[in-house]
């Protein structure tokens, strides 16, 4: 009876609990150890590329947006400068017009007023007293005709120097013209100028444009040249059948000349790596590699004619 | 160059970017990995209590206490007794079944054979698990080899169609993939240094209940004569 409740009686296991927890506690420690342990590799190399490209454009374009600012300063403080002449001159004009103008108008008609008054009076004392009076009229004529000669002269030496004055402020105003003229004239040769300055600023920035664009197709061709060198390089490293341990990183340089379409005409070893087993592997992998990696525009050709490749034992 | 340098080598995005069957060996490895802590601290816990208990229950009958409370004591706690004790009541209970003055070398045979059976029963319960352990232990570093050639052999089909290779196109993959190697190692290496203790103590276990079974036989065989 005993025995068989024993039997039966089921193991009671201690802790099994804290024995999955544990487990799971063991995983999480290491997982954490992984990804905390092997973050250090993403960081650095980034930084380093992004920085060479962001770097070459700019010198190009800064230049042509340094350039056209002090330019653009520079005819401004011109500006001001032709400005401020033209208000100077133009006071003086109006003044003396004014004062010209006006006096000549109100003395003629003083003195048109003048001569029909004199007429007028004498024609009723005619028709009675004739003779008699006729003769005073005629004495008294005669003294108004002298003193009408001598008003007369009077006004004609006044209308003279009027004309003299009139004369003398027309060549004023002919002064003053001619002074405008020219300062128009030199307005105008001072607009060519500016008209000029901006051509040649126009011309200058053109100028900068074609020798950015022509620097990066300067530099489009660079690449292309690099990559197929890189290319060739590759190539040649490919059929290379390295003799086993050589110490230290030898390298050998040889002078290959190449003939359209990737032929190769001469191999010559311009600076041996001072071991013979290595130097005549290269040279046997130059005639192996023989249809060399060529880039499709002929004209680039003349880079690859006369190539200096130099190869390291140790990449 | 550029492509590959500035790609993402953290271990998250290496597993998130494997392929399907690699990810599918990680996964395996992580769930074999997690059972097999398991067992290992259930285990340690069990050996360590049974060892506790063993040392307890022999200082208790060598001191020479009387068996039939010793008896009544594991029949009452029977859900806290250790296997010692355990054996001890199977084989007193067995040899008490018979009536004074039966054949002695019948009574001590039934005796031994009761207690065969409960020894054999607890070694079972001791070992349960250990097997797995040396399973796991033998087998997962071959799954984590399995998902690592797998995802060698996709990063250099990829590469066939790369005109100029660099080893910058090769190392994310390879990296990727020794990561599935990386966890079979994981799970193997405490697995087995965990069932070659365990079965050593399970051993050393077997050979003091053991020695105690016959070293019980003997004082009952005195205790049925005397």
């Amino acid at each position: 009876m005993s025995a068989s409740i024993l039997r039966n009686s089921p193991h009671s296991e201690p802790k099994s609990v804290l024995a999955g927890a544990l487990a799971v506690f063991v995983h999480l420690f290491f997982v954490a150890l992984l990804v905390f342990g092997l973050n250090w590799k993403d960081h650095p190399p980034e930084g380093m590329i992004v920085d060479i490209w962001t770097e070459l454009p700019k010198p190009i374009q800064e230049p042509v947006k340094s350039q056209p600012l002090p330019k653009q300063s520079v005819p401004e403080p011109v500006k001001p400068k032709l400005e401020p002449q033209p208000p100077k001159l133009e006071p003086p004009k109006p003044v003396p017009q004014k004062t010209i103008v006006e006096p000549p108008v109100k003395k003629p008609d003083i003195a048109v007023k003048q001569k029909p008054e004199p007429v007028k009076e004498p024609l009723p004392d005619l028709q009675e007293q004739k003779k008699k009076e006729q003769e005073k009229v005629k004495e008294q004529e005669r003294v108004k005709e002298l003193e009408k000669q001598k008003e007369l002269e009077k006004k004609k030496e006044f209308e003279k120097k009027q004309e003299l004055e009139k004369q003398k402020e027309l060549e004023t105003q002919k002064e003053l013209e001619k002074q405008k003229a020219l300062q128009r004239q030199k307005e105008k040769e001072q607009a060519a100028q500016r008209q000029r300055e901006q051509e040649a600023k126009a011309q200058r920035e053109a100028e900068v444009k074609r020798a950015a664009q022509q620097a990066a197709a300067r530099n489009q061709i660079t690449n292309e040249i690099s990559k197929y060198k890189a290319l060739i390089l590759a190539k040649i490293r490919s059929r290379i059948v390295m003799p086993p341990d050589l110490p230290g990183n030898p390298v050998v340089e040889f002078s290959v000349t190449l003939l359209p379409g990737g032929d190769i005409l001469d191999v010559r070893l311009s600076r041996s790596s001072g071991y013979a087993a290595f130097d005549s592997a290269v040279e046997r992998a130059i005639f192996l590699s023989k249809p060399l990696p060529l880039p499709p525009d002929p004209a680039l050709f003349n880079e690859f004619r006369n190539l200096n490749i130099t190869v390291h034992y140790r990449e | 160059m550029n492509t590959t340098v500035t790609q993402d080598m953290s271990f998250l995005h290496l597993i998130s970017s494997a392929s399907l069957l690699v990810q599918l060996v990680m996964l395996i490895l992580v769930m074999i990995s997690l059972l097999s802590w398991w067992y290992i601290f259930r285990k340690l816990f069990v050996i360590r209590y049974e060892i506790k208990k063993t040392d307890e229950f022999e200082d208790i009958f060598w001191r020479g206490a009387d068996m039939n409370a010793l008896y009544q004591r594991t029949i009452n706690s029977r859900y806290e007794s250790g296997s010692l004790e355990r054996i001890f009541a199977a084989g007193f209970s067995e040899f008490n079944k018979h009536p004074a003055g039966s054949d002695l070398e019948a009574v001590m045979e039934s005796t031994r054979r009761a207690m065969r059976a409960t020894y054999q029963r607890e070694m079972d319960y001791l070992e349960s698990h250990l097997s797995f352990l040396a399973t796991v232990g033998s087998v997962s570093p071959y799954i984590g080899l399995l998902g690592t050639v797998w995802g060698i052999m996709n990063s250099f089909r990829s590469l066939a169609s790369i005109t100029q290779a660099t080893i910058a196109h090769v190392a994310p993959g390879i990296a990727e993939a020794l990561i599935a190697t990386a966890m079979g190692l994981f799970a193997a290496i405490p697995a087995v240094v965990a069932y070659n203790r365990y079965a050593s103590r399970t051993d050393q276990l077997a050979t003091r209940f053991e020695s105690f079974m016959e070293e019980l036989s003997n004082v009952l065989q005195r205790r049925a004569a005397g």
